[in-house]
């Protein structure tokens, strides 16, 4: 399915559960209902408020829908206005005196006599009875105060209640529903097919705005629009150049809104890529919510706040890590259930699809087992699993959520979910902090070990996986090079203490881009820091590192190469951090849940 | 389909733009109809023949990739150039492409590869000279040698196509992966009716077993 067919799809799964207006009407805050008797006297004035903190507000409500209103002729809304249009007086807003406003009076008159004309609506015909009545003299008596003035009323008949008592308005009548959808399609534009639907409708020229992606102008920004002449076709106009019908257009506009709503919980900011995901009600709505849920977690687990909690989520999601199907972790879902994932980034007034997937939620649960399983390292540096913008803040300059690379973070995106191959860039992205001299931590190993793991399963020159934990077997030099670094680290630090700038401040880099150029020279230093060890008090760990150096010079047949490739820098980092921080778990681990606690999500 | 011919294309990136998001550009999952008599055109094409394309068989993992890249954001207005005819001069005629940049995102296909079904039929411009066959030898000859007008692409002129005539009509073992053979596209444009005020048609677009269908441009399928 295309995306707006599929959003389209899920406007009406939110219409199910009256989260959003039908087609052709909006939300809006309305804050008084004037009740109606059948001969149309304002029998009283009901406030219609919600309370949002301490203050009662006017409620939201769908009604009819607004439109903008420029110029000096004054357009009023149907079946609903502020006190200007619906009874003709406003309070002025320097004097505080009682205005009348007959000409915003006249159009709201002239629009209900003109619609309503020859209604057999109990209802409708009240209204037009009440406009007839209507004069401002009867402003108190009717029970209206100057503070109504400014809000939006709208109207009931009298004892005019649903089946669970609630008010039903005058805009909720079949009859006036049906007026108002002849109403909104005679004023559409030209008709052609639906690019979404594939019926003969009419064309929306102008897409809805969509609020809530990251870094997107606040005003709204659009998936669909046509706002330079070099991406127009065929002489062809605004929305004219990708035909999609009002209704499609109202659809999708309102389901992804409702979608990047702040705190809708199906929506996940990682880099510069706002994602947002829904799942079909095939299996049920309560399954789609809870595989709603689930897919969050995945990529960002809750953080924990002590060990038991952490272990709670452990449980919870290993099943994922060892590759289990989903009725194990969520037995109440429905694995069929179809999940969509779509990933949006601004560009100025548009926004760009990262990426769009589509596919049975067991199928995702799985990828994102099998790209854990990727990441796996020994020791952990991460208490339950690692959130996906956690991974890419390695990848910035200063640990900065805004110095991700711009794409990266779609593009990664996309591996996990589709099993893909990480983009080449990651890699690239973490060897230069490395190089550059950022911590060679837990974290970026497991990124490197992750790219280097997923190429060589989906590659066509199969080579062997990147062991999870020390391997003192390995034989490939690159690993053992990092290894070796690390003992000769070891050793300054055991022979110096902390100094200034150790060897693996200065020569990390070097010695894993041209490791003949450096690695000679390191060896000769490292015989004066073991003299030092041996001449000490420590003469047994002197011993451990000289034969620790000769078992991994031992396996190196054939000296130091010249120079590494990328893969292999890769690979000298996860040497580095395995023996750097092998039987050290502990540790390591603190040190991680230090960092995961200095840092939140945005 | 007694003249129906099967081309063989592979790339390493294409872009077939879907007209809702043909500004922050995103792919469809497969080559569209008109992408593919575009290739046919620039294999061979002459005013008397019309190349329809029957179905487009998908060899590759349908796998999307995004990048950025700078464009122009204008074009030279028509009056712009009238102007120029009538003054018979272009000094005015020109565009400054540095004054003009937009970024534009664009989610474009990687390593593509497809087999082209497709026939022609002679229109009403073919003369007495013009027989099926003969056109019909004139594009596998141009096509087996590997001639074009131009370089066929894959949606945009930056991803050039690679083509190679099946003469024996047997396809490349297909590499798409079973939970891609079978999906519903929606609706895709299968052309431009330029002869109609320049319609766009579009066809309710699935693939079946790895195949997509491609109605005729005057079947019922075909709403425009």
């Amino acid at each position: 399915m295309t995306v707006l067919a599929a959003l389209n799809g899920y406007y009406g799964r939110l219409a199910d559960r009256g989260e959003v207006p039908p087609f052709g009407y909006s939300t809006e805050r309305i804050a008084h209902i004037i009740v109606l008797s059948p001969d149309g006297e304002p029998v009283e004035i009901l406030p219609w408020q919600s309370l949002s903190g301490k203050k009662s507000e006017p409620r939201p409500t769908a009604v009819p829908q607004s439109f903008k209103r420029p110029g000096t002729t004054p357009r009023s809304f149907f079946l609903w206005d502020n006190g200007k249009f619906v009874l003709g007086l406003g309070v002025d807003k320097v004097t505080r005196q009682r205005v009348a406003h007959p000409a915003n009076h006249a159009a709201f008159q002239e629009l209900h006599r003109r619609l309503l004309a020859g209604t057999e609506d109990a209802g409708l015909a009240a209204l037009l009875r009440f406009l007839d009545g209507w004069s401002a003299d009867r402003f108190d008596a009717c029970g209206f105060t100057d503070a109504m003035l400014d809000q939006n009323f709208m109207f009931m008949l009298d004892g005019d209640r649903n089946d669970r008592g609630e008010p039903r308005f005058l805009h909720d009548r079949t009859a006036a529903r049906r007026i108002w959808e002849r109403a909104v399609a005679e004023g559409a534009g030209e008709e052609g097919i639906c690019l979404v639907t594939g019926a003969r409708q009419p064309i929306a020229r102008l897409h809805p705005a969509i609020k809530g992606v990251m870094d997107a102008q606040s005003s709204g920004a659009s998936i669909v629009s046509f706002n330079n002449d070099a991406f127009t076709s065929y002489g062809k106009e605004q929305g004219l150049n990708a035909p999609v019908s009002e209704a499609a257009a109202f659809g999708y506009g309102a389901a992804l809104n409702a979608l990047l709503a702040r705190g809708s919980g199906n929506r996940l900011v990682i880099g510069d890529a706002t994602t947002v995901f829904w799942a079909d009600t095939s299996g049920g709505e309560e399954s789609a919510q809870r595989a709603e849920v689930l897919f969050h977690d995945l990529l960002s687990p809750p953080a924990a706040e002590d060990a038991d909690e952490a272990q709670a989520i452990r449980n919870a999601l290993l099943p994922v890590s060892q590759g289990r199907p989903v009725r194990e972790i969520a037995p109440e879902l429905d694995e069929r259930t179809r999940f969509y994932v779509l990933g949006l980034s601004p560009n100025i007034a548009r926004l760009s699809v990262r990426f769009w997937l589509e596919d049975s939620f067991a199928a995702i649960a799985e990828r994102v087992g099998r790209h854990w399983e990727d990441l796996r390292i020994d020791p952990a540096p991460w208490r339950t699993a690692p959130a996906v913008w956690m991974l890419l803040r390695e990848t910035a300059p200063l640990g900065k959520t805004e110095n991700i690379a711009p794409q990266l973070a779609g593009e990664v995106m996309r591996a996990i979910l589709t099993g893909g191959r990480y983009p080449r860039s990651l890699l690239a992205a973490v060897i230069i902090r490395m190089r550059a001299g950022d911590p060679v931590n837990g974290v970026k190993a497991a990124i490197c070990r992750a790219c280097l793991n997923r190429d060589s399963r989906l590659g066509t020159k199969k080579t062997e996986e990147i062991p999870v934990s020390l391997n003192r077997d390995e034989a490939n030099p690159a690993y053992r090079l990092g290894r070796l670094f690390a003992v000769l680290e070891g050793a300054q630090r055991a022979a110096l203490g902390d100094v200034n700038a150790s060897i693996r401040d200065r020569y990390f880099g070097a010695a894993s881009a041209t490791p003949a150029s450096v690695f000679p020279m390191l060896l000769r230093n490292s015989n004066h820091h073991l003299a030092v060890l041996r001449k000490g008090d420590k003469p047994r760990l002197g011993g451990w590192f000289e034969g620790e150096i000769g078992q991994i010079l031992g396996g190196l047949d054939s000296g130091f190469p010249r120079s590494l490739r990328i893969e292999d820098q890769g690979r000298f980092a996860i040497g580095y951090y395995h023996q750097r921080y092998s039987g050290k778990a502990a540790a390591s681990t603190e040190q991680a849940v230090a960092t995961e606690q200095t840092v939140s999500e945005d | 389909m007694a003249y129906g011919v099967k081309l063989h294309v592979w790339g390493d990136r294409a872009c077939f733009t879907r007209p809702e998001m043909k500004v922050e550009r995103v792919s469809y999952d497969v080559m569209t109809p008109s992408a593919a008599r575009g290739i046919l055109e620039a294999i061979h094409w002459k005013p008397a023949i019309r190349w329809a394309i029957d179905a487009i068989e998908v060899l590759k993992p349908i796998r999307f990739q995004s990048i950025r890249r700078n464009e122009v954001g204008s074009r030279v207005p028509t009056a712009a150039v009238r102007k120029a005819m009538k003054a018979d001069a272009v000094e005015d005629l020109r565009m400054v492409v540095e004054e003009n940049r937009q970024q534009r995102a664009a989610t474009l296909l990687v390593d593509v590869a497809y087999v082209i079904h497709a026939h022609f039929e002679l229109t009403e411009r073919a003369g007495p000279g013009d027989s099926e066959a003969k056109h019909l030898s004139m594009f596998n000859r141009r096509a087996a040698s590997g001639q074009c007008f131009q370089q066929p692409c894959l949606g945009v002129r930056e991803f050039p196509a690679n083509f190679a005539l099946l003469e024996d009509g047997v396809a490349p073992v297909s590499e798409l992966p079973p939970d891609q053979r079978d999906r519903d596209l929606g609706w895709m444009l299968l052309d431009i009716d330029h002869a109609n005020d320049m319609t766009s048609l579009f066809f309710r677009a699935a693939l079946r077993d790895g195949v997509m269908a491609v109605p005729p441009l005057n079947s019922v399928e075909v709403r425009s």
